[in-house]
């Protein structure tokens, strides 16, 4: 283990933002929250990226460690205790001035936080609350921040915590209890659900109370934000204290009276997780039911998935020469937005006995394809449940077709122009009763002709994923 | 008049500004002429056309604030946003689009942005759509460099003219810096002073550099931001063509990271 006494903030910054990087969830999204005179930063709903890495990956927020240091030990974890890597720790002043340079400079959309467990979970989370604390107080960011609630930490430090940031998430990892208990021995699903559902009530409490936004104060005499005020003394250097009388609450409490305005909303971007892909030999079925649930029972925002890469040798993991499994975990995301928006049930995309993706095809239009006694659809009088359903139609173009059809008259040209995707649409809808091209609804056709017009984006995902020769003719005997 | 016995159509002449198109709708509409004799065309970007009459429109605010008046209150804020939109894109046959657009929207009302089965609501939608997607993109990809005295600078080169859509963003943003941000294609600055309005303003870039003591390399925080840029990718996803399509290189000209 190498000491960080004098290390330059370049050196943390590459050993935390690489100790960070496997973390999938990079959005900004989910509240929007107007500028201030005097602060730094807003927030908008739909979340704004910011750049793209050599993975394709979206650049959205500064993702860094707040401490690669980890008394865990997870088997699928470059962090874990008994990796002999390079440990460094921020010091939360170090965090919050890089956070307002980047954001300054339109790099970021703010701060993702996340971190090792140093010595406890409580002591941790109390480092990660006096980094927010001093970043929204004393430094007036606006910005977004989505932090990570470590399980197991004291409730009453997640709950203040949560007046402090937009987004909060903790990883459910393995999306079965064994699994998880195979390569994460210190961690339990209750006990990672245990907060996720403490904080679900909080929203809730938060969202009938009806508070106001804003996270700051009002503003102090001088306004701006000066170089002065940024270099003003810390914050003390101790943790919190748990006792309900924490000098921030019962600022909260006080103001709640007086300036509605700048009270806080807790958590106001909602939660999400993340499960690895392929660590485990679990089915995409177990995966996207999981994902159900937590979008039911605790109010997800998201459920992220990564697939997984070997970082660590062990016997419980698959062996390091593994590639990831792209391609799946790209029909897991668009099952995903299934389930979110389409109306889509696990239960209807995959079953025990069919228990994984086809990986020719996308989840939808496999879907459809296996219920053609529903097709076609007439899209000048179904309804918003049943455009939704047909492949190449989407949420935006569902509502374009609604209103445009009710002032004019449509026809394939201008569903085209809608920004529905005719090529995989034409098998399954009617305009005035007339399809676009004569074709005979029939399974091994249609599913044919629309692996035919996918392969070449298939095969650009999948191609850091095998090496084993896909062929058609083999692989693929769908029916 | 002396004219040549009855030219098929005259084209309104305007410069490429909302403004000057707004005012050659104002003119074209005022003219008398019937809708289907009238044209307009932008200022350099047109093929003559020999039995046509070219009259030059001269951009006039109180015409062109008219027009806008006028669609917004008798149609709808909506409507026009879809014109303004358009009319900031690099689309050279716009000008006219937005005429057809609006006599048809004069003609169906303000129900006219949902009738996408239209096709002079269908040229509009996409110049709409193209223009708003780019104006994201800048509201992404603009980097700012800090200079002396606390000022950010940033510079863009957008096809369309994006800088009036993007620049209330960063207003909201950074309400109490100061910053400059400059379309370098069209010599057009958004000037923000701390805690106050932002102007949009003809430059020159040379002269404005100059001014700011513009040094690019000065800033420590760039090489932060490069080396996050670099560390954040995982290797074994590596996928350059996936980052190309988010990412298309021209936009990454003024990017720090690139």
């Amino acid at each position: 283990m190498i000491l960080q006494e004098h290390m330059s903030l370049e050196k943390k910054l590459e050993i935390l933002s690489d100790a960070a990087k496997y973390d999938v969830a990079c959005t900004s999204s989910g509240v929007t929250r107007r500028g201030e005179k005097g602060c730094l930063g807003n927030t908008a709903a739909g979340g704004i990226c910011h750049s793209f890495a050599a993975d394709g990956r979206c650049i959205s927020l500064l993702k860094v460690l707040f401490s690669n240091e980890c008394v865990y030990d997870c088997k699928y974890c470059l962090n874990r205790a008994s990796n002999d890597v390079p440990r460094a720790t921020f010091t939360p002043e170090e965090l919050c001035t890089l956070t307002v340079e980047f954001y300054r400079r339109n790099y970021i959309e703010g701060l993702f936080l996340s971190s090792g467990i140093i010595n406890t979970p409580s002591h941790t989370m109390g480092l990660l609350y006096q980094t927010l604390l001093l970043l929204r107080r004393q430094y007036r960011f606006n910005g977004y921040i989505h932090v990570k609630t470590i399980p197991g930490a004291d409730p009453e430090l997640i709950q203040k915590i949560g007046y402090l940031a937009d987004r909060m998430s903790a990883n459910l990892e393995i999306s079965t209890q064994e699994g998880l208990k195979k390569l994460a021995p210190h961690k339990t699903h209750a006990r990672i659900l245990a907060p996720i559902r403490q904080i679900q009530n909080s929203i809730l409490q938060d969202r009938l109370e009806g508070r106001a936004e804003g996270f700051l104060p009002p503003p102090r005499t001088q306004t701006g934000l000066t170089v002065a005020s940024r270099n003003q003394s810390s914050l003390s250097p101790q943790i919190p204290a748990h006792s309900a009388a924490d000098p921030h609450l019962q600022y909260l409490a006080r103001t709640a009276q007086t300036v509605s305005r700048s009270h806080p909303r807790f958590v106001p971007a909602g939660q999400s997780t993340q499960m690895i892909v392929g660590a485990v030999p679990e089915s995409d079925f177990q995966l996207v039911r999981t994902a159900e649930a937590l979008y039911q029972n605790y109010d997800l925002k998201r459920v992220f998935y990564s697939a997984y890469v070997p970082v660590n040798e062990d016997a419980s993991l698959p062996s390091l020469d593994t590639r990831p499994p792209l391609l799946r975990e790209h029909r897991l995301y668009q099952a995903d937005w299934l389930l979110r928006f389409y109306g889509f049930h696990a239960g209807e995309l995959l079953t025990e006995e069919r228990p994984n993706f086809n990986l020719f095809i996308d989840p939808k239009c496999d879907w459809a394809v296996r219920h053609l006694e529903l097709f076609p659809v007439e899209i000048t009088s179904a309804d918003y449940a049943t455009l939704l359903r047909v492949p190449g139609i989407g949420v935006k173009s569902a509502r374009r077709i609604l209103y445009a059809r009710k002032h004019s008259l449509l026809d394939f040209q201008a569903l085209k122009k809608m920004g529905v995707v005719l090529k995989r649409a034409h098998y399954f809808i009617t305009v005035n009763g007339h399809m676009l091209y004569p074709v005979k609804l029939e399974e091994t056709y249609i599913t044919h002709n629309l692996i035919r017009s996918e392969q070449d984006k298939n095969w650009q995902i999948a191609r850091e994923m095998t090496y084993q020769q896909m062929s058609l003719f083999d692989d693929f005997q769908l029916v | 008049m002396n004219q040549p016995d009855t030219p098929s159509q005259t084209i309104y002449l305007c410069d490429d500004t909302p403004d000057g198109i707004f005012t050659a709708v104002y003119d074209a509409w005022a003219s008398g002429l019937g809708h289907q004799n009238v044209a307009l065309a932008l200022n350099g970007d047109y093929n003559l056309s020999l039995f046509a009459r070219y009259v030059s429109v001269t951009t006039d605010y109180e015409k062109s604030f008219r027009v806008a008046r006028s669609v917004q209150r008798k149609l709808s804020s909506a409507v026009f946003d879809m014109a303004y939109r358009a009319s900031l894109s690099n689309d050279p046959e716009k000008a006219d689009a937005i005429y057809r657009f609006l006599v048809l929207a004069f003609r169906r009302g303000p129900k006219i942005v949902s009738m996408l089965g239209l096709p002079q609501v269908q040229t509009i939608f996409a110049l709409h759509r193209r223009v708003s997607n780019e104006a994201h993109y800048f509201v992404e990809f603009t980097r700012f460099s800090a200079l002396a005295q606390h000022l950010l600078y940033g510079k863009i080169c957008p096809k369309a003219n994006v800088l009036p859509l993007t620049a209330p963003h960063f207003a909201d943003r950074l309400p109490s810096e100061s910053w400059i941000l400059l379309d370098e294609k069209r010599n057009l600055a958004a000037l923000h002073p701390a805690d106050r309005d932002w102007v949009l303003m003809p430059v020159q870039k040379d002269e404005l550099e100059a001014l700011c003591h513009y040094d690019a390399e000065e800033d420590q925080y760039r090489s932060l931001w490069k080396l996050f840029h670099k560390t954040i990718a995982i290797r074994e996803r590596t996928n350059p063509r996936c980052q190309m399509t988010h990412l298309p290189l021209w936009y990454r000209k003024n990017m720090t990271e690139f």
